[in-house]
């Protein structure tokens, strides 16, 4: 497997080679575009200039001259011809020597025409851009006005060199290379930082942490890494206490069962004292079925991917229905419920789950309630939404265990006394039904005044 | 079957006219002319002796040279072609190929011996042929051998790209001499009467000839330079006057046999040929396409010719 840093690294190093092969290509036709049309232009108008002198006959020695003094203000070199030999005169004859304009040429001038060449010229024994114009009278050559310029050719130019060019262009692209390596080391670094703390996630140290160092994308994936870890630090942190929890609140029934079976077996109590023992042992029992069956059902409803079936409900029916099992519970205690409800109100919910939530909370009101004292339940439509309000003016919830109330376990009584008989799973439950039921739970309280408890449900719109 | 003549019929059409002779406009047996020989579209224009056209022939071949021959005929053959070709005049019909093989540069009829002389610059040689374009015999020259003069049994060769000119002795076709000549030297002239040989010439490199050489014709000795313009390249002569064309000064150079100039005048753009016709002196200018008719120094008539005028032949029937 390749680093990403080196396929970035790659990326840019042939980036880089295209560019300035591109560029090279590019300047050669800029400077072919450019400067050799714009000497090429600049030659002719010369060359026009000059012709113009030209009155027709013979090519005087002060034509010649006159060209040739214009090389003083020029940068192009510049001369007149006369000489029908190096004109290509001769050529229906065989011709030995290097004539300055060939046969072809010639004709071309005899029509008037300019002639323009650019390349490789022996007589000058380098490249150059050339324009010849035509000295004519009644068709007859009688010279040419004969204009160069080198060309600088940027290869040319180079050819001398060209080891030093390519030597500095080597150089150069190792610079870039070291420079873009140790730029990509530098934006790389926190990634390969990430991945070690990935690593140690997987290990199971779930206190890693990266420093977040830049504001970029890999900074914000730092930050979300990080949340990342604290959830799961959180979570895992969590589990831990609640399966100390757990294992806590079984040992104790299960000590109370072990200890009094085991007096009972070996004949230590009788009697009367042997009826009360497995009076215990069957309440302890009974306790931690109730424990086990509660714990079932959170492990159950934190299923979000196993969604109960939902129907419309008409609420008071099921309000009444739950106050109804706890009807005698209440009465023993001498507590009055009180219902005030709407009869209108339908909400799209599971029956069992509400009467789960129902029975739990008014369980707690009475439980926590003293005797004859009134708890009252009431629902109503505010804002589109169904209002479940549960009040009571029992013992109350301090302000700082508020935040904390719906965690599976706790308990505001941290002796974790049995006299106060919860197993601390019932609000746990109850928030995730409302969850799952897409509605609020909202607890208020004031300590030693009562406590109100309010679910907003989804009102199931009429059709 | 059909398909099978579609396919045929062109074909032996194409080689019926492929095959059969090809014929040009006939030049009257009694009519006088003159005829350029144009090299860069190769044909040849003739006209009579008051410049009018008679004729012109196109050729297929690049012909790069013609010699009119005895009987009504003309000789055309070129430095690219491996052959000569005979035609007849009267009837514009092809007569005879000779196979000369590449680099025919130049031909030369001696009325005396009654031999065509033609000389070849890839192998550097002069070969004669008789009236039937029998080869007769062959001499090995100079280099690059072209323009040539007879006299007396003799025949003057100049070696354009050598510096000597060959005498051959025509009846055995043995290289009887060799005189030393400027290089790139063209044209020559053999006045009898004087004992003396002319010879014009490019000059060598890119420094032009201004001057024609007067070499004594028994000896070979250079005992003369007549100044003229700028490269005369051929000589033509009526009675006593000599026309010399110098090509690279567009000049008509006119002297007396004893190289005493009679007068100058500027004709044509780069003229190569020259030549005198009842009592006119015709020059074609290669670069325009023109003949000149001159008569009494001035020019008289101008007329246009075919693509490259090089040659100028000329008949007069008396």
């Amino acid at each position: 497997m390749r680093k990403l840093s080196i396929k970035i690294w790659s990326l840019i190093i042939i980036f880089l080679t295209i560019t300035v092969i591109f560029m090279s290509f590019f300047t050669n036709f800029l400077y072919d575009q450019l400067y050799v049309k714009d000497s090429e232009q600049s030659m002719i108008e010369i060359g026009e200039r000059l012709q113009s002198i030209y009155k027709g006959g013979k090519v005087t020695d002060e034509m010649v001259e006159k060209v040739e003094d214009y090389n003083m203000y020029s940068i192009f070199n510049v001369f007149a011809v006369r000489n029908p030999r190096e004109l290509s005169a001769c050529v229906p004859f065989d011709i030995d020597y290097n004539t300055l304009i060939g046969p072809d040429e010639r004709r071309l001038l005899l029509k008037g025409e300019t002639v323009t060449k650019i390349g490789y010229e022996e007589r000058f024994e380098r490249e150059i851009i050339s324009v010849i114009l035509p000295l004519t009278d009644q068709n007859r050559l009688e010279g040419i006005i004969y204009l160069y310029y080198p060309l600088a050719r940027i290869t040319e130019l180079a050819n001398s060199e060209v080891m030093l060019l390519i030597g500095s262009v080597v150089l150069f692209s190792l610079v870039i290379a070291y420079f873009v390596h140790k730029g990509l080391c530098h934006i790389m670094r926190p990634l390969n930082e990430l991945q070690t703390a990935v690593e140690k996630m997987s290990a199971g140290n779930y206190g890693t942490r990266v420093q977040v160092s830049s504001n970029d994308e890999i900074g914000n994936l730092t930050e979300a890494f990080n949340k990342m870890a604290a959830a799961i630090q959180k979570e895992d942190e969590e589990k831990k206490t609640f399966l100390a929890t757990v294992s806590h609140e079984l040992r104790t029934p299960i000590s109370y069962v072990k200890g009094y079976s085991e007096a009972i077996k070996n004949r230590f109590i009788d009697g009367k004292e042997k009826d009360e023992a497995i009076q215990l042992i069957y309440r302890e029992a009974n306790r931690m079925e109730r424990l086990t069956n509660e714990l079932l059902q959170l492990a159950r409803s934190n299923k979000e991917n196993e969604p109960f079936e939902m129907y419309p409900i008409v609420l008071s029916e099921t309000i009444r229905e739950s106050v109804n099992l706890l009807r005698n519970q209440a009465e023993q205690k001498g507590i009055q419920i009180e219902i005030i409800v709407d009869e209108s109100i339908i909400v799209l919910g599971n029956e069992e789950k509400l009467k789960q939530v129902m029975i739990n909370l008014i369980e707690n009101a009475i439980h926590y309630s003293s005797e004859k004292a009134s708890i009252c339940v009431l629902t109503k439509i505010i804002e589109g939404n169904a209002l479940i309000k549960i009040t009571d003016n029992g013992i109350g919830i301090p302000e700082e265990d508020l935040p904390h109330i719906t965690e599976p376990f706790y308990r505001v009584n941290k002796a974790r006394s049995r006299a106060d008989g919860g197993s601390g799973l019932g609000l746990s439950i109850v928030e995730d039904i409302v969850k799952q039921h897409n509605g609020k739970l909202v607890i208020q309280s004031i300590l030693g005044t009562g406590t109100t408890v309010m679910i907003e449900l989804p009102i199931m719109e009429e059709l | 079957m059909k398909r099978f003549l579609i396919y045929i019929l062109p074909i032996y059409l194409l080689l019926m006219v492929g095959c059969s002779d090809e014929k040009f406009p006939s030049i009257n047996h009694h009519q006088s002319f003159v005829a350029s020989m144009n090299i860069l579209e190769p044909s040849m224009t003739f006209y009579d002796d008051l410049g009018d056209e008679i004729a012109e022939w196109k050729f297929e071949k690049s012909y790069t040279g013609a010699l009119l021959i005895p009987h009504d005929r003309v000789l055309l053959y070129g430095k690219q072609l491996p052959e000569a070709d005979i035609y007849e005049l009267s009837s514009g019909k092809h007569l005879a190929t000779i196979d000369t093989g590449l680099g025919i540069t130049n031909s030369y009829y001696d009325e005396e011996s009654k031999l065509i002389f033609m000389t070849n610059s890839e192998t550097n040689t002069v070969t004669s042929y008789n009236q039937h374009g029998e080869k007769f015999g062959e001499c090995q020259l100079g280099e690059y051998p072209m323009s040539m003069d007879s006299y007396n049994g003799l025949l003057y060769v100049v070696n354009y790209k050598d510096t000597k000119l060959s005498v051959v002795n025509i009846d055995t076709m043995t290289l009887q001499n060799e005189w030393s000549i400027e290089k790139s030297s063209n044209g020559i002239l053999v006045l009898p009467e004087e004992g003396e040989l002319w010879i014009g010439g490019h000059g060598e490199g890119s420094k032009p000839n201004q001057t024609v050489d007067v070499h004594q014709l028994k000896t070979g000795e250079l005992i003369d330079q007549i100044n003229v313009s700028i490269m005369p390249v051929e000589f033509a002569r009526n009675g006593q006057e000599i026309y010399i064309i110098n090509h690279g000064a567009n000049e008509l150079y006119v002297t007396n046999s004893d190289g005493e100039t009679l007068w100058a005048n500027e004709v044509g753009a780069n003229p190569f040929a020259v030549a005198s016709f009842q009592e006119k002196i015709v020059v074609a200018g290669f670069d325009d396409n023109k003949l000149y008719f001159i008569d009494r120094k001035e020019i008289r008539k101008t007329v246009d010719t075919g693509n490259g005028p090089f040659q100028l032949l000329v008949r007069e029937v008396k």
